[in-house]
Parts: C-alpha cells; structure tokens; sequence
C-alpha cells in the first residue's frame, strides 16, 4: 500500500512541480502569472491534436509518439505564455486580469477546436480526443528495494523529463548571470537597465521557459490522469501549483516539498478509501484534500513569504 | 505625445471617450466571429443572427405551440439577470483592488444553501420569494468576507483563496447533492418546488406560457444602488481610495481592514443573489460539481462595461446575448456550442487591451 501511494503520489507531484517551476520563473521576473492554468491546458490540447494526427502515421505506438507529442504540447505552452507576455510586457495590461484572459481564451479556444477536429477526423463532434495509456518505466536493479524503490516504479515518461528540467532550472536561476538578471528583474527592474540589460527581454525568455515547462505538465496530467484531452483537464492543477510556489515562498527546493506534500496527501486519501472500503461519492470529498490543504499551508506561510517585490508591477524603462 | 494644435491626439480622444473602447471591442469581435464562421464554412450572417433569434431577439422561422419570441426574450432575461448580478460582483471587487474571481463558488454556495432549506419547503411565495433572496445574499457575503478577512489578516491572495473556495464548494455541494439530494433520473438535485422559484407565471389566452423573471428587476436596481453607493456615498467613497492606492488611502485614515472585508462581503452578497437567481430562478435543478461558467463571464461583462455599475447592464445584455442564443446558433448551423465562450474570451481580450491602452494614454500629456 505505501508503494502504491508513493507511486501515485509522485505521479500527480512531478507534474504539478514543472508547473510550478514555470511560474516559478516567470514570478521570479516580476510578471504575475495566474494563466498557469490556461498555458497548461493549451499545452496538453497542442499535444493531443499532435499525438490525434500522428497516431496513423507513426509505427512504434506510443513508445515513440510520445516524443514528438511532448515536443507539441511545449511548444504550444509557450505559444499561449507569449501571449500573457505579449498582453502584459508590451500592452501592460493588469497582469492578474491578463492571466484570466489567457485562461479563459485557453479554455474556450481548445474545447471549440477539439470539436472541430474531431469533427472532421471520426465525424461527429466529441469533446474528446483519446491518447491511451502513457508508458511507463522502472529504473531496473533500484526499484526492487522495499518501500525506497517504489520511488523508481513505474514513474511516467515524463518524470525523467521533469527531473532534468529542475536540476537544470535551479542552477539556472541560482548559479549563472541570466539567473541573477532574471530575479534582478523581479526584485528592482532598474538595476538591469542600469546594468545594460532589457528588462522586457528577459521577462519574455522567463515567460517562453515558463510555457515550456508548463506545457510539459500539462501534457502529463492528461495522459496520466484521464488518457484523453477533455475539458476536466481545466481542474484547478495551474492554480495548485500557482498555490505550491507561494507556499514554497518562490523557491525551487521548497516548492518541490509543498509539490510533494499535495501528491502524497491526495494518493494516501485514496488508498485510504480503498482499504476503508467507501463508496466513490466519498472519493469526490477525498479529491477536495489537496484544495483544502492548500488553504490551510497558505494561512501558514503567506504572511512570512517574500514575494519578488516588483512582482506584477510593468516596467517601462522611460518612466519617471 | 505631443498636442496638436488643430485638436486633440488620438490618446486624448481614447481617454475622454467612454465608448469608443467598448465599441471597438464589439465591431473587432464580431469582425473575428465572421472570419471564424467563414472559414468553417457557414454563412457568418445567418450564423450571428440566430444568436439573436435564440434570444428572443429575432424572429425564429418556426415556433411549437407555447412558444413565440416573447417566450424566448423573457427565458432571456432570466438569464441575463445572474450575469449582470455577477457581473456587479466583480465590479465592486475589482473598484476596491480585489479581484473576486470566486464568484462561481459563491453563486454555488447561495444556491445550494437556498435549495436545501427553502426550495423543497412549502411555504408560499410571498414568504419563499424573500427569504431565498435573502439567503443567497447572506451566503455569498459570508464566503466574500471571509475571502476578504483571508486577504487583509493572512495576505493569502484573494485570487488563489476563492479558487480553492470554489473547487471545495463545488466538491463538498457535489457530495451532499449526489447522496442527499439527487434524483436518480436526471441524476441532478431534485426540482425545488414551483413557488420557491423567483418568478411569476402567466398563461395567456392563445396557450402561452409567459414565465417573467423577479429578478431581473433586482438586477436593474441593484445596478443602479451599486451604482449610487460607489459614487455618491461615502463607503462606496472609501472602497474606491482603497482600490486607487492602498497606502494613499491608509495614510488619509481609511480603515484598510474593515473596507477590505466590506469590499469583498458587498461583492460576494452580489455574486451570493446571482446564484439564487440562476439556481431557483432559470433553473431549478443543480448539477453535482458543477461549477456555473456564468461566474467567470461575468469578468468579461465587468470588464466591458468599463466597471461601470450601469454599464454593465449594457455589457451583460450583450454578452448573454451570444452565451443565451448559442443553443439555437448551434442547432441551427451545427457549429458547436463552446464558440459562444470563445466570443466571450475574444471580447474580454479587446476590451482589456482597450482599458490598458486608455490607461496608457494617461501617462503622456
């Protein structure tokens, strides 16, 4: 049963986690980034259609699809992160209102487009498009230990993938001169101008990995939790993780705990269910844990939390 | 910029306008759903005018017997009077500094709790009518203030606090819906009893069926109060200063705190009277976690009616226009329903642009 939760947990953190890396990223250079949620969910749709038109091309199955499909999904993060960055760095639009847009465009624009293309794939207009099962692995020789292994199991595709992402993001932001011009722009915009940088410049590169990443987790929530692109794929996972980098006050270690924290507490939930032998509408009053978990961590550590302090403010080097 | 001497600059004339923006936004919107329906392949015209047919606004080709446009415009206006309430929400919110994006969760709420304890009651309507009303003002106010007092004591961000209020009512109302509630048919809440509904039914002579909204002239008063509070009374005074600039408004003596919670608990009463009037009065069943999208329109309809309480009545009509006539449009033409949020999330994205650029120009001269 603890292998069973630490699998399952680390299924729903590591996603959640990349997501929160990207906001990470972009908070980090002073743009607010509630469209979390719409970058991730255009992400999975770009992603799906990918894998829908692909699908009869491609031998190998999903084994190779799964390539070019995530390649898809990150580019379409990033395609819909430009457009928060273009809203919010060249027009300056509120950027809490402009993260709404983002998410409500993304939402209403994916859920039209995936009956059209349906439509003209099977005919009939579903809101729908299936992906099958994503495969997984173990890491062989370590997943055998007891109860540590577990945390080799059966880990998605994706997980190596997000790994790598975070190692390479921490010393990104902590260890090299972009790092330090970037949280430069999220702390005091014009010292980077002083310094010779543009500010916008580097706000938009922030925003462009932030969609990658975002896209990333996007994708793996849909294949790992629902095996289609569907609607429910707009279930809050952009502002739990949007919740997890305030919890983890806007750091990647700390943010990885609180990612982790919600991944175990939803699966233990779930087997808890299991082993009680409860009936699935008690499972819907199980899924509110990590919503309610978050709540309770934000009371915790909003008041002690340092937000970049030029967060959601727009820079415009000419002002006075 | 500089200006001219033969007149104003264009910056200048976008600030003093009041209405280019909004109208821009809806002769761009509409330009964009031509393109959209042209390269789909429909007639764009038909197509956007059997929005309005929908809504009552037109004549549909054919009608069944206890229908006619009146029927269609009065179904209209039922639904119209949630989304200017909600819409009402956000604007007070968003005048106080707050964004009050749980408004979903708060009509949730207030419809529920209505449902529960006066929609399967059987008291007469001249008792039910009020005390649903009065309900749903008080639950939406409880969960407004409570989002605000999270803000001000803890600094949680009121954005991400009414999203996790709004999954967990929609989780918990979905639980107590599916094993207390439900009717195993429609696999909904039960209907709630016909005089718990706020509307007044009239049958004519010719076999019409004319079910006309309370709340609509809720609605429109509400418009007009919210509209007298924020500029004619000093609390409404107090909630504005606050939202232009918090420490401008600390250090002229505004209690912070109180108005922060007051902002939130106004909104919220609003947000609290739309679910009502959605719940109990255009329908009458509640899907298990469901959580209403009108509550997320209502953001697009605030922010085209400039925040500006009676131009929103403007706005909401406009915008409930397309999500009201979106059913007919889709039987119609065949094109899906979900292009009716599409406008809506185009609409808000010209009009937040225009808002930006008016509060650009206001940097030069």
């Amino acid at each position: 049963m603890i292998d069973k939760i630490i699998i399952d947990g680390l299924a729903f953190s590591l996603p959640l986690f990349a997501m929160a890396i990207g906001g990470i990223f972009s908070e980090k250079s002073g743009i607010t980034m509630l469209a979390l949620e719409g970058i991730q969910g255009f992400g999975a749709f770009c992603g799906a259609v990918a894998f829908a038109y692909l699908q009869p091309v491609i031998r190998g199955g999903t084994q190779v699809i799964v390539y070019p499909v995530l390649f898809a999904a990150m580019l379409g993060g990033m395609i819909f992160a430009l457009l928060h960055a273009y809203m919010s760095i060249r027009f300056r639009i509120n950027q809490v209102i402009s993260g709404v847009v983002v998410n409500i465009l993304a939402m209403s624009l994916t859920i039209f487009l995936t009956g059209l293309i349906n439509e003209g794939l099977t005919g009939e207009p579903s809101n729908k498009i299936w992906l099958g099962a994503a495969p997984r692995f173990s890491v062989p020789g370590i997943s055998r230990i007891p109860v540590i292994g577990a945390i080799f199991r059966d880990l998605y595709i994706f997980a190596p993938f997000i790994v790598v992402f975070a190692v390479v993001s921490a010393i990104l932001i902590y260890k090299t001169r972009f790092g330090l011009r970037l949280r430069a722009c999220g702390e005091n915009p014009e010292s980077v101008e002083a310094a010779g940088c543009s500010v916008k410049r580097i706000r938009y590169l922030a925003l462009v990995i932030c969609g990658l990443l975002t896209g990333l987790g996007g994708m793996n929530f849909a294949f790992a939790f629902s095996a289609n692109f569907s609607p429910t794929i707009y279930m809050g996972y952009g502002y739990l993780a949007i919740a997890a980098l305030i919890c983890g006050n806007w750091d990647i270690r700390r943010t990885l705990l609180t990612c982790l924290i919600f991944g175990f507490a939803r699966s233990g939930g779930y087997q808890l269910i299991l082993k009680l032998g409860m009936s699935s509408d008690v499972s819907d009053l199980l899924l509110m844990i990590p919503y309610v978990l978050t709540l309770l961590l934000l009371l915790f550590f909003s008041r002690h939390n340092h937000p970049p302090s030029a967060l959601g403010s727009d820079y415009e080097y000419d002002r006075r | 910029m500089k200006k001219t001497e033969s007149g104003k600059t264009l910056t200048a004339r976008l600030r003093s306008s009041r209405l280019l923006i909004p109208l821009a936004s809806i002769v761009l919107t509409f330009a964009v759903l031509t393109i959209v329906f042209v390269a789909i392949g429909r007639n764009p015209f038909a197509a956007i005018y059997s929005f309005f047919q929908g809504s009552g606004l037109g004549m549909k080709p054919s009608y069944s017997k206890s229908s006619s446009m009146l029927t269609d415009f009065l179904s209209y206006l039922g639904i119209l009077s949630p989304m200017l309430l909600g819409s009402l929400g956000v604007v007070v919110g968003l005048r106080g500094g707050l964004f009050n994006i749980g408004v979903s969760g708060q009509m949730l709420t207030a419809g529920f709790l209505a449902t529960i304890l006066v929609g399967y009651s059987k008291l007469p309507p001249p008792l039910s009518i009020p005390l649903v009303l009065l309900i749903g003002l008080l639950a939406g106010a409880a969960l407004g203030a409570m989002i605000g007092w999270l803000k001000y004591r803890f600094n949680v961000h009121e954005v991400v606090s009414s999203i996790m209020f709004n999954y967990i009512v929609s989780f918990l109302t979905g639980y107590f819906i599916k094993t207390k509630y439900v009717d195993p048919i429609i696999r909904s809440s039960r209907q709630v009893a016909a005089n718990a509904r706020l509307h007044i039914i009239f049958k004519t002579a010719s076999g019409l069926k004319l079910v006309i909204p309370v709340s609509i002239f809720i609605a429109v008063a509400m418009a007009f109060l919210i509209r007298f509070y924020l500029e004619r009374m000093s609390g409404g005074f107090e909630i504005r200063m606050v939202g232009f600039n918090r420490e401008g408004a600390a250090y002229a003596g505004v209690p912070i705190r109180n108005v922060m919670i007051r902002t939130m608990l106004i909104s919220g009463a609003l947000a609290g009277l739309a679910g009502v009037t959605y719940y109990l009065g255009y329908y009458s069943t509640m899907v298990p976690k469901d959580l209403p999208s009108l509550g997320y329109d209502a953001i697009a309809v605030a922010l085209l009616g400039n925040l500006g309480p009676v131009s929103c009545i403007l706005s909401s009509a406009l915008i409930t226009i397309f999500q009201k006539g979106a059913v007919y449009m889709s039987s119609a033409t065949g094109v899906v329903r979900e292009i009716a949020s599409l406008v809506t999330g185009i609409l808000l994205l010209f009009s937040s642009l225009g808002v930006s650029m008016r509060e650009r120009s206001r940097h030069y001269d």
